[in-house]
C-alpha cells in the first residue's frame, strides 16, 4: 500500500503542474494586462514601467529560468503567493483567514446534506415504488431545475426578510450559528435533490440484493436491515462522494458567502475573479488542486478500509 | 445509526467552536451603520484610489484643507492649516501655518504609544512618499510636474533599490518648512486648484513613525489626527471605528445655504463634533441584502437598488406610501459628473469627419438612455461641464448643434459619405464589461446607429482590456464618462488637453490649438468671471468640434432613515461622519413601527 500511496503522491506533480500552466496561460496571455488597474488614473509610462518590474511582469512569460512562469512554479511550492495586487495583503494572510468562515457555513452545509440526503433515500428506497417515492423524485428533480441563486433570493427574501426567522445577512453582533444558519439551510435544500436521488439510486442497488431478502427472512427488523447492512454495503459510493466533496469545503461557496456576507474563500474567490487579482486565483487554485489530489487518495485508501477485498497490490 | 449519532454530534460542536461573536455595543453609545458595496482596499491615504477607502480613510486622516460642510457653491476652508494659504503675487510660492495643537491619534508607533503633535513635515514626508516611485503610489499625478525638485525626488527614488532605503530628509527646494508650523511650497508653475488638491484625501498627513513602524502593513494600520481611529477591521466583512478620544475641538457649522435652516441642517450649529462613538460599516456587495438591511432598519442610509427603483419612487418620482410610512426621506442630488461615446479623433475615419461625428451625435437618443439604464437618475448631457459646477453654461444646451434627431442623423450621414469619398465602413464601439447590461446597451446603441443608417459593431471587454485600448489609441468609439475630483471645470477640460493625449487622461487624442491656448491661460488663472467666460468658451470649441457624444450628467438618489440627522448631500467631501446626528430613540421606535406595518 505504501508503494501504491508513494507512486500517487508523485502522479500529483503532473496534475498540478497542469492545472498551473493553465490556469497561468490562462490569467496571463488570454487576458489584458492590469498594469493601469494598479497605477490608477492619469499614470505616467514610467510608473507602469515600475509597477510591472514590481510584481515581475516585466519578465519574458515562459523560456527562462527567470520567467513568470517558472517564478509562479517555485514560489507556489514553498506556498509564498506574495501580495495581491487589489489590496497589497499577503495573500496566505487572506487564505487563512478565510478559511474558518469558509467551513463554519460548508462543513454543517455538507454534513446536514448528507445526514438528511441518506436517511431520506434510504427510506424512499424501502418504499420504491409507492406514491411517496413518486413524490420525493419529483421533487428532486424540481430541486435540482431550480438555480442556486433562485434558492438564496427566495430564502433571503421570505425566511430571512419577510417572516424575520432568520438574519438577512451577516452582522458583527451576531454568533455564527445566527448568521449562518439560514444560508446553512439554503445550502441543504438546494443540494438535498441531486444527492438524494443518487443515494436513493445506490441504496435500490443495495436493497435487491440476495442478503437483504436473506436478512429480513431472517426476521432482522427494517430498521436494523437498513442502517446496520444495506448502507455498510453503501459505503463504497457514499465514500466517492463524500470524501471527493471535501476539498470543495475549504474552498467555500462563492454564492452563498457573497449573498450573506461570509468572508470566506468563496468570497475571496469570486472577488479575486472580479478584480482580476491572478496571484489569488491562482494561489486557491493550486490550494484547491493538491487538496483534490490529496482527498483522491484518501478515497481510495478508504475504499480498501470498507471493503476488504480491495488490495492495493 | 451510530454514523448519523456522530456526523450530528459534530455538526453541533462545530457550529458552536465557529462562534466568534462580538460583543455588543453599549447601549449609551451613539452608532451609526451603514453599508459598502466594494471592498476596501487599503487604508493608506497615499495609495488610496477608490472612493469606498477614501470614505473610510477619510473619517481617521486629514488634510490641509477641507469642503464648508454646508454651503454652496462649495467652498474650502481650513481642516489641518491655521487659515487659507497665503499665495505670492506671482502665484507661485504658498505659505500655509499649520493649526498648532492637533495630535495624532494614540498608537504603539509613538514613544509611549502617545500619539505625538503634528508638524508640517508630516505634510512634505506623505508627498514626498507619494513621489517615491518604488511606493508605487496611484497619486502621483497630483505632483506630477508642479512642485520645485519634487519630480527630481522622484528621480532619486528609481536609484534606489528599496523603497525603504529612500531618504526622506534630502532638502527640497519646492517643499520647505521653517518652523514645524509653516509649510512653504513653491510651485514650478501657477496652478489655483492646488488648494483643490490639498483637501485631496492622498495629500493627507502621515506620521513617518507609522509607516516606518507597520512598513508594507501600514495598509491595515492608519494613524492620523481625524475624529475617528480604527478599532476592528475585519478585511472582506466590516469596519468599527470609534471616537478619537484626542481629537481636537472642532464645531458643527453654523453658517450655510439659505435653505439649510429650514431643512434642519443648522440646528446643530456650534455644537462639539463628532456627535456619534461608534461607526459601523458593514460590506454588503449584493442589491438584495442592502436592500433588505436598509428596509428592516439596521443601516442608516442606502442607495436604491436598480431593481427596486419602483418599489420606492413613484411615477412621479418622489416616495412611494410603503416608505413614507416607514418614515424614510429621499434626498435627490446631482453628481459631478458626465459620461459620454468619445470618438478617437486619429481614428482616420471618425477624426476627420465632423458630420459624421455629428451624424452619431444626433442618433444617439439620450431621454431613452437615461430611462433605460440609469432609471431616469441622470440629466441629458449637451456639454462636459456638469450643472453642478459654478462654472457650468446654462446656455450650452441652445449652443450644442446636436441632439437626438433620426432624420438630421441620417443627413448628415450622406454629407460624411461625401467626405469619405464613398461608403462608410464598420465603426466598431468598445464598452467595457461583458454582463446583461453591457450586452443591453450595446443593442441600444446598434439600434440607434442603425436608424441613422450607419454600420456599428459592439465590442465588448473587461476593463483592463477596455483601458490597454484607450490608452494604445485603438479603440474607435468609447463608451466612458469623468467624476470631478473637485469643483473646477478645469478638472473636465484637461481630459481634451492635446498634451495629455493618451495615455494621458485625453482619451479622445482631440487637439485644436485654439482650445489648448484657452485651457493653458484659464488654468493658471484664479477664480474671476473672466475665468469662468474662457471655460465657457473652451467648452463650446470642444462641443462644436465634437470628439464625443455626451450623454447625461448623474443624478444621485439616496434614502435615509428618519433618526439620521445633518446627512446633507455633499459631491466631494469625504469625512462627513463627523457632521452626523443619531436619535437612537428613534431608532429603536423602528421596531416598533414595523410591526404595526406587518
Amino acid at each position: 500500500m505504501t508503494a501504491y500511496i508513494i507512486r500517487r503522491l508523485l502522479y500529483t506533480i503532473p496534475i498540478v503542474f497542469g492545472v498551473m500552466l493553465v490556469t497561468f496561460v490562462l490569467f496571463n496571455v488570454v487576458q489584458g494586462d492590469v498594469t493601469d488597474l494598479i497605477a490608477g488614473k492619469a499614470a505616467s509610462v514610467e510608473t507602469r514601467e515600475e509597477i510591472r518590474a514590481e510584481y515581475g511582469w516585466d519578465k519574458p512569460l515562459f523560456l527562462s529560468w527567470d520567467s513568470q512562469f517558472v517564478n509562479h512554479l517555485k514560489n507556489s511550492a514553498t506556498f509564498n503567493f506574495g501580495r495581491s495586487w487589489s489590496d497589497r495583503e499577503p495573500i496566505i494572510e487572506k487564505i487563512k483567514r478565510g478559511a474558518g468562515p469558509s467551513l463554519s457555513l460548508t462543513v454543517p452545509m455538507f454534513l446536514g446534506t448528507l445526514v438528511v440526503s441518506i436517511s431520506l433515500a434510504l427510506l424512499v428506497a424501502f418504499v420504491r415504488g409507492t406514491i411517496g417515492d413518486v413524490v420525493v423524485v419529483l421533487v428532486c428533480v424540481a430541486g435540482m431545475s431550480i438555480p442556486f441563486l433562485s434558492f438564496i433570493l427566495f430564502g433571503q427574501y421570505f425566511l430571512g426578510f419577510k417572516w424575520g426567522l432568520f438574519p438577512v445577512y451577516f452582522w458583527p453582533d451576531l454568533s455564527t450559528p445566527q448568521y449562518v444558519a439560514l444560508p446553512v439551510l439554503i445550502g441543504i435544500a438546494a443540494g438535498l435533490g441531486g444527492n438524494l436521488r443518487f443515494y436513493r439510486t445506490v441504496m435500490l442497488d443495495e436493497i435487491r440484493s440476495d442478503y437483504v431478502r436473506t436478512a429480513f427472512a431472517k426476521g432482522l427488523t427494517a430498521r436494523r436491515v437498513l442502517f446496520k447492512h444495506v448502507l455498510k454495503n453503501a459505503m463504497i459510493p457514499i465514500i466517492t462522494q463524500v470524501v471527493l466533496a471535501i476539498p470543495f469545503l475549504f474552498l467555500g461557496s462563492l454564492l452563498l458567502e457573497r449573498f450573506f456576507g461570509i468572508p470566506g474563500l468563496g468570497y475571496l474567490m469570486i472577488d479575486a475573479i472580479g478584480a482580476r487579482d491572478f496571484q489569488v486565483i491562482s494561489a486557491m487554485t493550486y490550494i484547491g488542486a493538491i487538496l483534490f489530489v490529496v482527498f483522491n487518495l484518501i478515497t481510495d485508501v478508504c475504499y480498501s478500509l470498507v471493503d476488504p477485498r480491495i488490495t492495493f497490490d | 445509526m451510530r454514523f448519523f449519532g456522530v456526523v450530528i454530534a459534530a455538526l453541533v460542536v462545530f457550529i458552536a467552536g465557529c462562534d466568534n461573536s462580538r460583543p455588543t455595543s453599549d447601549s449609551n453609545e451613539v452608532v451609526t451603520y451603514s453599508a459598502y458595496a466594494a471592498k476596501v482596499r487599503g487604508l493608506d491615504p497615499g495609495d488610496i484610489g477608490d472612493t469606498t477607502s477614501s470614505a473610510v480613510a477619510s473619517q481617521i486622516f486629514e488634510c490641509l484643507y477641507q469642503y464648508h460642510y454646508l454651503k454652496r457653491p462649495y467652498e474650502l476652508i481650513p481642516q489641518l492649516a491655521e487659515d487659507m494659504p497665503q499665495v505670492s503675487e506671482d502665484g507661485l510660492r504658498y505659505t500655509i501655518k499649520i493649526k498648532k495643537g492637533v495630535y495624532f491619534a494614540d498608537d504603539r508607533c509613538f514613544e509611549g504609544g502617545k500619539g505625538r503633535e503634528l508638524k508640517a513635515g508630516d505634510f512634505v514626508f506623505a508627498w514626498k512618499r507619494i513621489a517615491n516611485i518604488k511606493y508605487l503610489s496611484k497619486n502621483w499625478w497630483i505632483f506630477d510636474n508642479r512642485i520645485v525638485g519634487l519630480d527630481e525626488f522622484r528621480e532619486y527614488t528609481k536609484t534606489v533599490k528599496k523603497g525603504e532605503e529612500v531618504d526622506y530628509s534630502r532638502v527640497m527646494e519646492g517643499l520647505q518648512t521653517p518652523d514645524d508650523n509653516t509649510l512653504v511650497i513653491n510651485l514650478k508653475k501657477p496652478l489655483p486648484q492646488i488648494v483643490y488638491l490639498l483637501a485631496h484625501l492622498p495629500t493627507a498627513a502621515i506620521a513617518k513613525e507609522a509607516v516606518d513602524y507597520y512598513g508594507k502593513d501600514i495598509i491595515n494600520h492608519p494613524v492620523g489626527t481625524g475624529p475617528f481611529k480604527l478599532k476592528v477591521w475585519h478585511r472582506g466583512s466590516y469596519i468599527e471605528l470609534v471616537k478619537n478620544p484626542g481629537f481636537r475641538a472642532e464645531y458643527y457649522p453654523s453658517q450655510g445655504a439659505p435653505s439649510d435652516v429650514e431643512k434642519g441642517y443648522l440646528a446643530d450649529a456650534g455644537k462639539r463634533i463628532p456627535m456619534i462613538d461608534r461607526v459601523l460599516m458593514v460590506l454588503v456587495q449584493e442589491d438584495p441584502p442592502r436592500w433588505f438591511l436598509f428596509l428592516q432598519g439596521k443601516i442608516d442610509a442606502s442607495g436604491i437598488p436598480k431593481d427596486n427603483f419602483n418599489e420606492a419612487i413613484d411615477q412621479k418620482g418622489v416616495l412611494t406610501a410603503e416608505m413614507r410610512e416607514r418614515n424614510i426621506n429621499l434626498l435627490v442630488f446631482r453628481d459631478p459628473s458626465t459620461y459620454w461615446l468619445g470618438f478617437n479623433m486619429e481614428d482616420e475615419v471618425l477624426g476627420r469627419n465632423k458630420p459624421l461625428r455629428q451624424a452619431i451625435s444626433s442618433a444617439v437618443d439620450r431621454e431613452k438612455y437615461i430611462h433605460l439604464f440609469t432609471n431616469d437618475r441622470g440629466e441629458v448631457a449637451y456639454g462636459f461641464i456638469p450643472p453642478l459646477m459654478k462654472d457650468y453654461d446654462p446656455g450650452i444646451r441652445d449652443f450644442a448643434p446636436t441632439g437626438y434627431d433620426p432624420e438630421k442623423a441620417r443627413r448628415l450621414v450622406k454629407e460624411a459619405e461625401k467626405v469619405h469619398g464613398g461608403k462608410l465602413p464598420r465603426l466598431t464601439l468598445s464598452l467595457a464589461g461583458t454582463d446583461a447590461v453591457a450586452r443591453q446597451q450595446g443593442d441600444f446603441y446598434k439600434r440607434c446607429f442603425r436608424e441613422a443608417g450607419l454600420d456599428i459593431e459592439i465590442d465588448y471587454m473587461d476593463w483592463p482590456t477596455f483601458q490597454n485600448r484607450i490608452k494604445s489609441k485603438s479603440a474607435q468609439i468609447f463608451q466612458l464618462g469623468w467624476i470631478a475630483d473637485y469643483p473646477d471645470a478645469e478638472n473636465f477640460l484637461q481630459l481634451f488637453y492635446s498634451k495629455n493625449a493618451s495615455p494621458g487622461p485625453n482619451n479622445f487624442n482631440y487637439s485644436n490649438p485654439e482650445f489648448d491656448r484657452i485651457y493653458e491661460r484659464a488654468s493658471i488663472m484664479p477664480d474671476s468671471a473672466e475665468r469662468i467666460e474662457l471655460y465657457r468658451r473652451a467648452e463650446r470649441i470642444v462641443v462644436e468640434d465634437c470628439p464625443a457624444v455626451f450623454l447625461l450628467h448623474g443624478v444621485a438618489y439616496v434614502l435615509q432613515h428618519d433618526w439620521i440627522f445633518n446627512y446633507k448631500p455633499h459631491a466631494f467631501g469625504y469625512g462627513l461622519t463627523k457632521y452626523r446626528r443619531i436619535d437612537s430613540v428613534r431608532r429603536s421606535s423602528y421596531k416598533e413601527l414595523l410591526r404595526g406595518i406587518k
